[in-house]
């Protein structure tokens, strides 16, 4: 415990302050070419005629298109056995706008910009989605082949499900149920240093790769797969990151880089422009949820029923992940004992969206405690006090049924309440996480508790 | 043209229009000074110009020929750091560190400036520069700190010892 309480110099902290930290754009390789995306201009096309010659035709200009893949489809997810979704370059259909479709690699920036500027393609625009709540319609635009949504949870699922006790007796008995909906928007997560790559192809058949990545081993995988070469011919230089927050999770710009550095055998950069960065990197997605509880007249919560629909955008990438952490979430930080909760991974015509500060967490967090305010409310209860009632103590069950051994909630609300200063009556303000008892365990909760010693 | 860049006369060999901030990274491979936005929207690029503050991505290097330019290299070393420099490693003021030369160099300019320790002062002083990470509070901390004069011991204490000069927990 040298650690805890000492003043600890951050690691790089002199390094920052005198200019000498070594972000990707700041590595000098001489003899780098500049790399540009030629993208796609809709939202939902196919695409014919994609013709590259007159860039090719340039002087330096290397061009990779998706014929230039060895794997074009690999998903971040695939090394879990999921099926991908997403080529690394667009290929008869684009379904975002800004998705990438050929990339140049050429001597400066400027020529990069002009050999991008003489590709042409030919796009049937077709109509876009982007409301979800419109992608199960009968009529709604087809993003992809099988369908609008996400179809390979467990047992091949088109939904990620959770069922505990029983929800319709739940809903039965309630007194009143308090329903809401709950739809944060998609954010951008607007790093100072956009996403950035150099490769440089070395004289032993490597490739070293210097990238802004915050998940180094994920990016290797994912390159190495497209490429279909060993994880030993790619050295992959990391750990500075100039922002990210979530938004360089993705693999976004070393695999391209790659295969132009082995295409052209020279040193090539790639550093995404302000407007490519908001205009074509994902986003943290936006949310519909739908809550609907069983509440009794005195404040406790018997049921839930939720619905949530999970905008991926135009390609799944992590969103089957963040959509099962939502779910095991959706109870926030309360005890439910009967629950039914359905979410489906969604996809729109939007840019692909993934994780941001909390993945898939957040937006249920912002619903729940947003409805729990509702139901006090409705109820006329002191919302501090529903919120105490209702909380996780040690040996009630997750909705995945899993025993709290050290629950947090009932000293976070009695710190939040002192901090603001809202007096509780001396029943609420002497409460601890220890196991329910007496008035705190009715009827309806025995059955969920489960033995935090057996977890 | 010529630049005096850190205290160094330095002939320019790009173009007239080619920006301060291709210069100093391409040309003359001094990076502290970053290309976040490339329009003058985020403050990453900013360096002094004869003392004062500027987007060096918005500045054509011929607008400024003869001039006097001062980049976080130019403040101070690891081993001799400037007040600032000092204070913004002491008050934990960088995280990732992406926009930190640009806060520093607004800083400098600040204080330069005769500024103070007045918070709002400072918000206005670094208005035009975005940060991501921290929330500004260390950073305005480490300017407060500067402009009142304060020294910084930046060794590592012991545990349970130190906690209580930290940015933003006072």
């Amino acid at each position: 415990m040298k650690a805890v309480g000492a003043r600890v110099p951050r690691y790089d902290g002199i390094a920052h302050a005198t200019g000498r930290t070594v972000f990707v754009d700041d590595v000098r390789i001489p003899g780098t070419l500049w790399v540009k995306a030629f993208r796609s201009p809709v939202h939902n096309a196919m695409m014919t005629n994609l013709d590259t010659s007159k860039a090719e035709a340039m002087k330096g200009v290397h061009v990779i298109t998706s014929e230039s893949v060895p794997l074009l489809e690999y998903g971040h997810l695939s090394a879990l056995g999921i099926p991908a979704d997403e080529p690394l370059l667009a290929k008869d259909e684009v379904r975002y706008l800004g998705q990438p479709i050929a990339v140049v690699a050429a001597p400066s920036e400027e020529a990069a910009m002009a050999a991008v500027a003489a590709i042409t393609a030919d796009f049937e625009e077709q109509p876009a989605l982007f409301d979800v709540r419109k992608a199960f319609d009968a009529d709604a635009p087809v993003i992809h082949d099988k369908g609008n949504w996400y179809t390979h949870f467990e047992d091949e699922m088109d939904r990620r499900q959770i069922r505990k006790g029983n929800i319709e007796e739940a809903f039965d008995r309630a007194d009143l149920i308090v329903q809401g909906v709950y739809r944060p928007a998609a954010i951008e997560h607007a790093p100072i240093e956009t996403q950035v790559c150099q490769v440089v192809p070395e004289a032993n058949g490597r490739l070293t790769i210097y990238s802004c990545t915050q998940a180094l081993y994920f990016s290797m995988g994912v390159v190495a797969a497209h490429l279909q070469l060993p994880l030993n011919k790619l050295k992959v230089v990391g750990g500075t990151v100039g922002g990210g927050f979530g938004g360089k999770v993705d693999t976004a710009t070393e695999t391209m880089c790659a295969l132009l550095a082995q295409k052209s055998g020279k040193p090539v950069k790639w550093r995404w422009t302000r407007e490519e960065e908001f205009l074509c990197s994902s986003t943290r997605a936006p949310w519909h949820m739908e809550v609907a509880d069983a509440v009794t007249k005195d404040g406790w919560i018997l049921g839930r029923k939720m619905l949530t629909l999970h905008d991926a955008g135009a390609y799944s990438r992590f969103s089957p992940y963040g959509l099962t952490k939502h779910s095991f979430h959706h109870t926030g930080a309360y005890s439910i004992p009967n629950l039914e909760f359905n979410g489906y991974v969604v996809y729109t015509n939007r840019t692909p969206t993934t994780a941001m500060r909390g993945f898939g967490v957040t937006s249920v967090s912002f619903a729940t405690e947003t409805h729990m305010s509702r139901i006090a409310l409705e109820l006329g209860i002191d919302p501090f006090e529903l919120r105490l009632k209702n909380a996780n103590r040690i040996g009630d069950t997750s909705p995945n049924q899993i025993p709290y051994t050290d629950p947090s909630t009932v000293p976070t609300i009695l710190a939040i309440a002192d901090a603001v200063g809202h007096d509780l009556t001396p029943e609420y303000a002497g409460m601890t996480p220890a196991p329910r008892s007496g008035d705190l365990l009715p009827e309806h909760l025995v059955g969920q508790l489960g033995n935090p010693e057996a977890h | 043209m010529n630049l005096t860049v850190n205290g160094v006369d330095t002939t320019i060999e790009s173009g007239p229009l080619t920006s301060l901030l291709d210069v100093l990274r391409e040309e003359l491979g001094i990076t502290s000074a970053k290309a976040g936005c490339e329009q003058g929207g985020c403050g990453a690029c900013t360096v002094l110009v004869n003392g004062a503050s500027r987007r060096s991505c918005l500045t054509p290097v011929a607008s400024i020929d003869g001039a006097a330019v001062t980049t976080v290299e130019g403040l101070g070393s690891p081993e001799h750091m400037s007040p600032v420099q000092q204070a913004f490693t002491h008050h934990y003021a960088a995280q990732c560190g992406f926009c930190t030369s640009g806060m520093m160099m607004a800083a400098q300019a600040y204080i330069e400036g005769g500024g103070s320790d007045d918070h709002e002062a400072i918000q206005e002083a670094l208005g035009g520069h975005v940060c991501r990470c921290t929330g500004y509070v260390k950073i305005i901390d480490a300017v407060a700190a500067v402009a009142r004069g304060e020294s910084f011991d930046l060794s590592v204490t012991a545990a349970g010892t130190a906690m209580t000069n930290i940015g933003g927990m006072a």
